[in-house]
């Protein structure tokens, strides 16, 4: 690809999520109040337009705004409702529940904003655009660009107008080549690009990052003005009592309430289907009131790092940042990393504004950011809770007494590192060498069935293109089948992965880039790339 | 050779929803973008460029932010774009919009050799505005255009009709709908973005194109809404599941088209 176009800029971040915004916004600000000249900040989005590919519950821990957005700012936000009556549930089978009489105190968020963190997302961008900074759409960045010493100088686009077998099509568009004096990676959670840099310069935390899948709905409601700011979290039931797993059901505005269950990828049995397992969550009663009467509008799905302190990579290589999910910077006791995101983001900032001022990107220069982001709060939060995580894949009440003492004592226990396989290894065969019937859940309005939810999703994919889901050895496809079952047609919450004559089909056009499949295939079979840029779910609420 | 595109800028409507209560678009959540026929439409000049160096300048009319659309042309290989906006202009309907239009493209160029549109816009769905232009413009016009090749002063295009194609020969200067079959829509590159993006895109009001007040926005619209309804619910209808049993259900729905009378037996 020499004849490629090449563009330059100063600073490239890749994506733009809330971590990506917050480092070019911060960065822009910091250099416009020394009154210094900025740099060209060239942001590069996958989705068609920012936050097409955004999703989190979401409750926020304003603590990430502190240093980033003003009081107006604040204000502002299209965030409607704030957290104003919160509650806990520990769900025992499908219909007994019990209230916990007290909200942990590490869970508490009372007034915390609670809304869309798409729309969040696309205010960010919108800020960053008035500070100068060029966002870029519907551009996937495929490849990273290192010299010969190894520096990453760049990076390089996705070609489009390519047909299914590869071949160009009358409206190909080559690759393009961005080199900058910076490359900011805010890929999100199991992001592409980051993963390879990470494994090929050996950045890697003390163990693996595991993931939990989070399935999420958006269900107009009849309105009810007292129940706006409302939030509950449950865990137990539909969840196993090995598999870390909970619910989140946020009330945003008098007649839209936000539902996600999350089930962690460690789980053992290969017929779990977390879709499923998110129909019977709303079926059970403790959730079921809460949608009452309404109807699912908007749904999507997206891996949430969940390893915590101990996975949390070297987030610093030459050339390079780490900021965000892609960093696993989420607070895993309470499943909150879009402060944290903000946090390294002016954390990054910082590093790079004094890199500008000094002319200096050098892998030295570029170092501190890693000191700033162990100095943020959210860091620290992630440091108390650095073994929460763990026993939960032993037991569920392990792992609440853990969280617990770990809290209590500021994280210095458990004080050894609680280990933890890699998610795709803790998979179990099959009992008794047959995948076992679904359970039924009747369909209604809270609940449609997946394909219905993929609709919703918006998600589409141009179809005569390469399948961007690459199965790389046929073979273990076959040994799977008989060993797991083909456990890819359950968890994939889009239902891409069909088994069908023994064969597995992959309708990659229902993928909603959330990453489950990569993260848990037993074989590790399926290789995660990227379709066309603007391709993808088209989440506008979630 | 110069050539005109005229883009509009609409709702998104693949996933869009209708508030039963005022049966109005719901807003939330619907992305705007550029009308996709006139996608089509700026193909063909875009390729007119390609083969014969036209020059390519884009209009739109609308809101200020509006102009997304034309920067997107823009990035896609158009030379230069205008976009008309002016708070007289609201409310208008097709006429006064096709009047509107009609003075920006006179003032951009008195005698362009063509001018495009798509065959209509997804929003309203009225296919009058090309035709409108045309009248306005008193130059030829043709409709339902999927292949256009241009010869010194002279086009021959083949027509999308219901019951065939018609081939149609002519004589520059022309207006043309253009329909998707036309074909597929390069993409606008990364770095053909980045100028598009910094590229000065004037802004004309009604003064500016000479437009008579008259004949401009509310005003200037015969039309008038009387009252907005979503059409009834169509009831009855099978549902054939397929996914159990795919060839059944083909043969079903076979059967239940023959025993209509809609294919033969």
């Amino acid at each position: 690809m020499s004849n490629a176009t090449k563009i330059t800029t100063d600073i490239l971040c890749v994506g733009a999520g809330v971590a990506s915004l917050s480092t070019a916004l911060s960065l822009l600000r910091t250099l416009k109040a020394q009154g210094k000249p900025l740099p060209r900040v060239t942001i590069v989005e996958k989705g068609r337009s920012v936050g097409n590919h955004v999703l989190s519950g979401a409750v926020i821990d304003p603590e990430g705004f502190k240093g980033l957005l003003t009081e107006e700012e604040i204000a502002k936000m299209p965030i409607e409702a704030r957290v104003s009556k919160e509650s806990f549930h520990m769900l025992f089978n499908e219909t007994a529940a019990m209230k916990i009489p007290w909200v942990p105190p590490m869970m508490q968020a009372h007034q915390f904003p609670v809304g869309s963190l798409t729309k969040l997302t696309q205010y960010l961008a919108q800020l960053c655009e008035k500070e100068g900074a060029e966002i870029y759409t519907s551009f996937a960045v495929t490849e990273l660009i290192e010299d010969s010493k190894g520096r990453v100088i760049g990076a390089r686009t996705g070609e489009k107008g390519l047909d299914h077998e590869g071949k160009p099509k009358s409206n190909y568009l080559p690759g393009e080549e961005i080199y900058a004096k910076a490359v900011v990676l805010g890929e999100g959670a199991c992001g592409i690009l980051t993963d390879r840099l990470i494994h090929s310069k050996g950045l890697h935390g003390c163990r693996e990052q595991s993931y939990a899948v989070g399935i999420k709905e958006v269900i107009e409601v009849p309105a009810d003005e007292a129940r706006t700011g409302e939030i509950a979290h449950t865990f137990g039931y539909p969840s196993d009592w090995s598999t870390y797993g909970g619910g989140f059901i946020y009330h945003v505005s008098p007649t839209q309430v936000m539902i996600c269950f999350a089930y962690a990828l460690d789980y053992a049995r290969p017929e779990k289907d977390p879709h499923l397992m998110f129909r019977q969550f709303k079926a059970h009663p403790a959730v079921a009131e809460h949608i009452k009467g309404g109807k699912s509008v908007a749904y999507g799905a997206k891996v949430i790092p969940e390893g915590g302190y101990y996975s949390v990579p070297e987030v610093v290589a030459d050339g390079a940042l780490i900021v965000g999910d892609g960093a696993g910077l989420v607070d895993t006791l309470r499943i909150k990393g879009v402060h944290i995101a903000m946090q390294a983001g002016v954390a990054a900032a910082t590093t790079l504004a004094e890199c500008w001022d000094k002319k200096d990107f050098s892998l030295a220069a570029l170092r501190p950011y890693s000191d700033r982001l162990k100095a943020t709060s959210g860091w620290k939060q992630l440091k108390r809770v650095k073994n929460v995580r763990a026993p939960f894949s032993t037991n569920l009440a392990l792992g609440v007494m853990s969280a617990g003492c770990a809290w209590a004592t500021f994280g210095m226990f458990p004080f050894w590192q609680v280990p933890m396989a890699p998610d795709h290894e803790e998979m179990l065969p099959l009992k008794g060498g047959k995948m076992p019937e679904p359970p039924q859940v009747a369909a209604s309005p809270t609940s449609p069935d997946r394909l219905t939810d993929v609709f919703m999703s918006g998600t589409i994919h141009d179809e005569d293109q390469p399948c961007h889901l690459k199965i790389k050895d046929r073979a273990k496809c076959e040994e799977c089948i008989k060993k797991f079952g083909a456990p890819c047609q359950r968890f994939c919450p889009a239902e891409v992965y069909r088994l069908e004559d023994g064969h597995i089909h992959v309708d990659f056009s229902n993928c909603l880039h959330c990453k489950t499949c990569q993260v848990k295939d037993p074989y590790q079979n399926i290789e995660w790339t990227f379709p066309q840029g603007g391709d993808g779910p088209r989440y506008t609420r979630m | 050779m110069h050539v005109i595109v005229c883009v509009k800028q609409v709702p998104d409507t693949t996933n869009v929803r209708i508030n039963p209560e005022t049966n109005t678009l719901m807003r939330e959540g619907v992305e705007s973008i550029m009308n996709p026929y006139d996608e089509y439409a700026l193909e063909q000049a875009l390729k007119l460029k390609d083969k014969h160096g036209a020059r390519v300048s884009v209009i739109s009319m609308g809101p200020p932010q509006a102009d997304v659309v034309l920067r997107e042309a823009l990035a896609r290989g158009a030379d230069d774009g205008v976009l008309l906006t002016d708070r007289a202009f609201a409310g208008a309907d097709t006429l006064a919009t096709s009047y509107a239009i009609a003075q920006a493209i006179k003032r951009i160029n008195p005698a362009p050799d063509i001018v495009f549109f798509g065959k209509q816009a997804i929003d309203g769905d009225t296919a009058q505005v090309g035709p409108g232009v045309s009248e306005l413009l008193n130059c030829a016009l043709v409709t339902y255009v999927q292949a256009l090749e241009v010869e010194g002063d002279t086009f021959t295009v083949e027509t999308h009709m219901d019951d065939g194609t018609d081939v149609i020969e002519g004589k520059l200067p022309v207006v043309m709908t253009v329909v998707k079959e036309a074909s597929t829509p390069r993409f606008a590159s990364l770095s053909g973005w980045m100028a598009a993006k910094k590229a000065e895109i004037p802004r004309w009001g009604a003064a500016d194109v000479k437009a008579v007040k008259e004949m401009i926005g509310l005003d200037g619209s015969p039309t008038k809404v009387v009252k907005i309804f979503a059409p009834p619910v169509k009831t009855g209808g099978v549902r054939m599941d397929g996914r159990g049993d795919p060839a059944a259900a083909v043969e079903a729905i076979v059967r239940a088209l023959q025993d209509k009378g809609v294919v033969k037996s």
